[in-house]
């Protein structure tokens, strides 16, 4: 394709096409200090992802992007040409979701403090992305918003840090904390997701993304609900967690060995909380208290 | 697999015992308890349930997991933007190879090259065409667009 | 529901399955369907009970209760061997218990 990009990120490196220019400029500037550096056009990559137009003609007349790559949704709906930056960044989550087999694959995000990493696994809308960038702020590092990347032999945790997708109030909210305005990405307005604006991890989490840590705390947040702790059973959090892994009946055999020792291994809360604040409160009062 | 941890023990649920001691026998009327020392067997209750109620849950994969399967990945022949023509071996050649293939206008589907490897003719092409965009698909490596596509074909169980 | 030849349940090879207790439930993943399965009471208890040696489901029936205090659900007067045999079948068609139907001298 006319433009491409390639970016390692964890473990996984991902080899962006588009037929437009811009994307791939905002893509650089955003993953300039990723390994490798920004669209180094070396070396294999893991999956390709490409931008493509809905006809030849839609290139350049009301231009509409197509997510294309070695894993599609043929059924998803194109993207305003505004909004390219978003579909690479889609592009990327369908192939791991659809294609990763080196590790168990969980919609979660996690931090990690003291060599130990605390999961959060939701539905959208539960807040464990915004949560994850607070945390990721507020002395924690950050290990990844979408995905969380476990070995399930060893149990471990790869970081996976992406650029953070910030929905609505949180890009304000992030806005507000993050001094560093290069750290965001365009704001993109009026997504079929509502406001969407990307921001870049914290240097550290970037640095250290090679780190594998060990879980020590799995959390199910639910915002928007009075501040509350409840214990969830193991049986309960099983379930929970195969319905949050993208790759659990894919990968059989060690998805279940892996799946049941993590859940054996630590303590699973659900919290419910109304801001942000009191979310990372929540999860310093229950890191102190129960990871292991 | 894995033994119990004491991780969980300091996390009540409603589904684990009440905090009695562990040790030493426990009288009958002590219901749900478990342990059963050398010489007396405490029997534990046990739920039998409804004839009709099934006791069994199967884990149903989410959508994304269905979505997943090879239908949705595709195999471009060759990648895109080689511009060169495959032999009959698989391999890419000059344009002006003489018996060589032109690349092919769309790409294949992970079900369609599943069907190809089984005996049936690629969508829209000839048979040595056909032969000559498999061969080129057995060839792929790690790192080539639709290689991940082709290696989960290989997967057991596909 | 019994048939006159007295069907018989035995375990299946030991790995074939992987079986996790959990909280209330036991997690079991099978092999060779590559499908993971949640049991709730009686049925992890049914598959520590079964052998090598087929049984009927009066045999079953029988040592269960001399395991455990069964607890009916409220339906007092089906036969515990009727609720049993239910349970063996629903193990026995996800091939996580063995049925061999026997002509043997049954109950």
């Amino acid at each position: 394709m006319r433009h491409q990009c390639s970016i390692s990120v964890g473990p996984a490196r991902f080899r962006i096409g588009s037929a437009w220019r811009a994307p791939i400029e905002q893509l650089r500037r955003l993953y300039a200090d990723y390994p490798g550096g920004a669209c180094g056009n070396d070396g294999a990559a893991d999956f390709t992802v490409r931008l493509e137009p809905v006809s030849p003609l839609r290139r350049l007349f009301r231009p509409s992007v197509a997510i294309a790559g070695d894993y599609m949704l043929p059924e998803a709906a194109p993207l305003a040409l505004r909004h390219a930056l978003l579909a690479a960044e889609m592009g990327m989550n369908l192939q791991m979701a659809l294609g990763w087999r080196r590790h168990l694959l969980l919609h979660a995000s996690a931090v990690e403090r003291d060599g130990r990493a605390v999961l959060m696994t939701g539905q959208s809308g539960s807040g464990k992305s915004t949560l994850s960038a607070l945390l990721g702020e507020g002395g924690w590092r950050f290990l990844g918003d979408e995905f969380v990347l476990l070995d399930p032999a060893t149990g471990m945790v790869h970081p996976f840090p992406r650029m953070i997708s910030l929905k609505n109030e949180a890009i304000g909210a992030m806005e507000a904390i993050v001094g560093d305005p290069s750290r965001f990405g365009p704001l993109l307005a009026d997504t079929p997701k509502g406001a969407i604006r990307h921001l870049r991890p914290a240097a550290d989490a970037i640095a250290r993304q090679g780190e594998t840590v060990r879980p020590a705390l799995l959390l199910f947040p639910r915002f928007g609900h009075d501040r509350a702790i409840r214990p969830v059973g193991r049986d309960e959090a099983f379930v929970r967690l195969t319905q949050a892994s993208t790759n659990y009946v894919t990968l059989g055999e060690r998805s279940f060995a892996g799946l049941t020792a993590l859940i054996g291994a630590v303590p699973s809360l659900a919290i419910d909380y109304r801001s942000g604040t009191e979310a990372q409160q929540l999860v310093e009062q229950l890191f102190a208290e129960q990871a292991a | 697999m894995t033994g119990q941890s004491g991780a969980q023990s300091r996390v009540t649920s409603g589904q684990m015992m009440s905090d009695t001691p562990e040790t030493g026998p426990q009288t009958g009327s002590q219901a749900g308890q478990a342990s059963a020392d050398a010489h007396r067997v405490a029997r534990r209750s046990l739920l039998l349930g409804a004839a009709a109620t099934s006791a069994i849950v199967s884990i149903r994969p989410a959508l994304a997991q269905t979505a997943g399967s090879v239908l949705n990945c595709e195999i471009p022949v060759p990648e895109r933007g080689k511009g060169m023509f495959i032999d009959a071996n698989g391999e890419l050649v000059a344009p002006d190879t003489p018996g060589a293939f032109p690349p092919s206008p769309r790409d294949f589907t992970g079900e369609e090259v599943r069907q190809a490897l089984r005996g049936r003719t690629l969508p829209g092409t000839s048979p040595e065409q056909s032969q000559a965009y498999l061969n080129y698909i057995r060839r792929l490596q790690a790192g080539q667009s639709g290689f991940t596509c082709y290696a989960s074909l290989q997967m057991p169980g596909r | 529901m019994q048939d006159d030849e007295a069907s018989r349940f035995a375990a299946v090879q030991a790995d074939a399955i992987l079986r996790e207790p959990l909280d209330g439930f036991e997690a079991v993943y099978h092999r060779s369907s590559g499908l993971t399965h949640l049991l709730a009471e009686p049925a992890p208890q049914l598959l520590d009970l079964l052998t090598d040696t087929p049984l009927t489901v009066a045999e079953i029936a029988g040592q269960l209760e001399g395991a455990y205090d069964l607890v009916p659900d409220g339906e007092a007067d089906i036969p515990i061997a009727e609720i049993v045999a239910h349970r063996l079948e629903e193990l026995a068609a996800l091939g996580l218990v063995l049925k061999v139907a026997g002509k043997g001298p049954g109950r």
